[in-house]
């Protein structure tokens, strides 16, 4: 297909210290005596779509719980190493773990709407903040619902159970949660995998508006979904980062064996 | 013998045949409760037809009574007759146990009244007249204005008694004080006035004693009441099943906001129906956040690890220790060791009566509230633990700290199963008497733990209640009679209250059961 306005990609190896959003310096990350990933590292850049793939328990997901910190909520995990997010290493002991999060927010596999109505859904993190002006809260959840389409959807029943809400909705919903705090990175692991095509076509296509805004980072199975929607792309295999490139080059050109072989299907 | 064996078939409808045996018997024996306890109870309030009856005494001479039938008993081979009655020497509660072969004849009687009086007993008899203090008879259907004329003595003697004669006997103490012969003068004045009101007094009370509703027993013998000590008066045998209905509702009514009269056994019950009720509200406000923080701590913070386990274990064995061990415990520690350091504490020793050291409606509160915890801890846990993991992940996504999520998030979603704790805790608790009659219920209290007197809540009083009036009155009167069906209507009124607040705590948790449904 030709792409009229493409922009020239960048060289995920070798960005500009403006370009980045989140850097992974010597991550490693223990699981009790397991180790889950091995000294990852890699610079993941602003405003793009960036997807990371691999197989089953290659700790594809783990590594995002890593960039929000959802890994502290386990016990057995241990994690050495940095992950700077605006000049910040967010392992320091002094980060506050909640302030952290929502400015990285994260979206689930399945659609997990809080048993409230929509709106008191999407007002939650605001509230949160102590956020409490109502003129506020409802200015913040019509612009998170109208930035994931969900708007003129739900503009009726804002005060209904969130859970009459379909499956695709209520994962617009629950996207619509986290960017109501205004995240600088949104964290999406598997958004798309319980949900029904249409759905999924809807979510992205809400991803590639979102990038205008958020640096986005989605964990997925699929790689056709992962050609499609990001601009950058990771494989990673039993805990290693192993290649790590602009998405058009890692899926027409990959130069590692072990790349080729998975997104051609050999194993995985 | 292939008669006996069966196919799957059968063999699975003989299963549910069982189980929905015992279900049934189960059914019945609830239905047979509430029944029993229904009709002995509603007997209190029923009026009873009153019959004629003439009866052989064991020394062979007749006797004739008018009667009021209480209950039938049997014994081995024949049937035992309770009745009511009323004779100058048995004025009221006159029990009599006859024989049927005792009984030579037994007719209704239309014409004979029950009066009730105002100590809650009651007269069978005939009404033939009223005098005035006069001594002018004056007829029967003038006794709604005498009443009204006996009302308002009552109310002038009262009006003297509070007012000015009380305002006397203050200025009377006072002078006592200083005890000094200048007073001699205004001693002596107040000392006049009192004799005058006295004599007003005295002048009232005579008239009051010269109204008198003169009865007539069976034996056509008459017999003298105070006018001031009746209420009223009414004909149950003339009465049709509508106006029995609406007496027994209405007696219902004063039952319970009424006093109980003679000891327990007649009137109302109204101080011990709110006692219980104040009592269980009062557990509850104490026992629900308790058992919610301590089930959160077990299940959201503390570590899985053996002494948690130990304290769950711990938690669920306190559900089945003896009721009376807490009420001992309460009496030991929270009457005699808190309670007591609180009163030295806030009065030292210018105490002069125990005021917290004493049983009374918190520590009996805070006593069942122990009782009832682990229900709600138990409960709350199992209510903690239905909460999804994806939900937790999502609010700490959102950056909620762990109490956030627990007081915004997983609480709320919880709460039906609270409830269920909270429901549990209170059908346990309105029911519990032993551990109560240790730390302050008692068969009469003086006042209300709630009244008008700042400041309106007296947590420190003694207070009655239901079951313990239930306990007193099966131990006094253990013959069949007003006192038995007194108690049947307090089981009634007893089963009435748990099942109403059990009703309130249920609607209450499907509505939440609603608002938080998770699909």
């Amino acid at each position: 297909m030709l792409k009229l306005f493409e922009h020239d990609k960048l060289d995920v190896n070798n960005l500009k210290p403006e370009q980045i959003a989140i850097e992974v310096k010597q991550l490693n990350l223990h699981f009790g005596q397991k180790q889950v990933l091995e000294d990852v590292n890699m610079a993941i850049p602003k405003n793009q779509v960036t997807a990371l793939i691999g197989q089953s328990g290659c700790g594809k997901s783990s590594l995002i719980s890593c960039f929000n910190r959802m890994n502290d909520l386990l016990h057995d995990c241990e994690v050495s190493g940095q992950v700077i997010i605006s000049g910040q290493d967010i392992y320091h002991r002094k980060q506050n773990v909640a302030t952290l999060r929502t400015q990285v927010g994260m979206v689930f596999q399945k659609p997990n709407p809080f048993p409230m109505s929509v709106f008191d859904n999407v007002s939650y993190g605001l509230k949160l903040q102590g956020v409490n002006e109502r003129r506020k809260l409802d200015d913040a959840v019509e612009q998170a619902l109208r930035e994931t389409g969900l708007w003129t959807e739900v503009r009726d029943r804002l005060f209904e159970s969130a859970l009459t809400l379909s499956g695709g909705q209520q994962q617009r919903m629950v996207i619509a949660r986290a960017l109501a705090l205004k995240p600088e990175i949104l964290l999406l692991d598997e958004p798309t995998s319980a949900l029904d095509p249409l759905a999924t076509l809807h979510i992205e296509e809400l991803l590639n508006q979102l990038k205008a805004q958020h640096t986005v980072i989605i964990v997925t199975h699929n790689m056709q979904q992962a050609a499609r929607v990001s601009d950058y792309t990771a494989f990673i295999h039993q805990g290693k980062v192993i290649e790590y490139s602009d998405s058009d080059s890692l899926f027409t050109m990959p130069k590692q064996k072990r790349t080729e072989s998975y997104i051609t299907g050999r194993y995985g | 013998m292939d008669k006996w064996k069966f196919n799957l078939a059968q063999k699975q409808s003989m299963i549910t045949s069982a189980t929905a045996a015992v279900a049934a018997f189960l059914v019945l024996v609830l239905v047979a409760l509430s029944f029993f306890i229904f009709i002995r109870g509603g007997n209190f309030f029923w009026p009873q037809n009153i019959h004629t009856i003439v009866y052989k005494r064991q020394d062979e001479t007749l006797q004739t009574h008018f009667v009021r039938l209480d209950a039938k008993t049997m014994r081995v081979d024949e049937e035992l007759l309770h009745f009511r009655y009323s004779s100058p020497e048995q004025l009221f509660d006159g029990q009599l146990t006859l024989n049927e072969s005792n009984i030579i004849s037994s007719e209704a009687a239309p014409s004979v009244a029950v009066v009730a009086l105002k100590n809650g007993g009651s007269v069978i008899a005939k009404v033939t007249s009223i005098t005035d203090f006069q001594g002018k008879r004056v007829g029967i259907e003038q006794f709604a204005k005498v009443t009204e004329q006996i009302d308002e003595y009552l109310q002038t003697i009262n009006f003297v008694r509070q007012g000015e004669l009380a305002d006397i006997h203050r200025g009377l103490a006072a002078m006592d004080k200083r005890g000094v012969d200048e007073d001699a003068p205004a001693r002596v004045k107040l000392a006049k006035r009192y004799y005058q009101l006295q004599d007003v007094i005295e002048n009232v009370e005579r008239k009051l004693d010269g109204y008198v509703l003169s009865v007539e027993f069976a034996d056509n013998t008459s017999y003298p009441l105070f006018m001031q000590n009746v209420s009223e008066f009414y004909y149950p045998n003339e009465m049709n099943v509508g106006e029995k209905f609406l007496f027994a509702l209405s007696a219902f009514g004063s039952f319970i906001s009424d006093a109980p009269k003679l000891n327990n056994t007649s009137g109302g019950v109204f101080p011990a129906l709110f006692g219980t009720i104040v009592m269980v509200l009062l557990m509850t406000i104490l026992v629900t956040p308790f058992g919610v923080l301590a089930a959160v701590y077990l299940y959201e913070y503390a570590p899985q690890n053996k002494t948690t386990a130990l304290i769950r274990i711990s938690v669920n064995n306190l559900a089945g220790v003896p009721s009376i061990v807490y009420g001992v415990f309460g009496l030991g520690f929270f009457v005699f060791v808190v309670g007591e350091s609180i009163d030295n504490i806030l009065f030292g020793d210018d105490l002069n009566s125990t005021t917290f050291g004493a049983p009374g409606i918190f520590w009996a509160s805070l006593t069942m509230a122990i009782l009832t915890l682990p229900v709600v801890i138990v409960a709350t846990e199992e209510g903690l633990r239905r909460v999804p993991q994806s939900l937790r992940d999502g609010s700490y996504a959102l950056g909620a700290t762990q109490a956030e999520t627990i007081f915004k998030m997983i609480l709320p979603i919880a709460s039906p199963g609270i409830m269920t704790g909270v429901i549990l805790a209170i059908a346990r608790g309105a029911g519990e008497v032993a551990p109560l009659m240790l730390v302050g219920a008692v068969k009469f209290a003086p006042a209300l733990p709630v009244d008008t007197e700042f400041p309106f809540v007296h947590l420190q009083r003694q207070f009655m209640h239901l079951g313990v009036l239930i306990y007193d009155g099966a131990f006094h009167s253990q013959n069949i009679g007003n006192g038995s069906s007194f108690i049947f209507a307090c089981c009634l009124l007893l089963l009435l209250i748990v099942l109403s607040l059990n009703l309130i705590a249920i609607f209450i948790r499907n509505r939440l059961r609603k608002q938080y449904a998770q699909n």
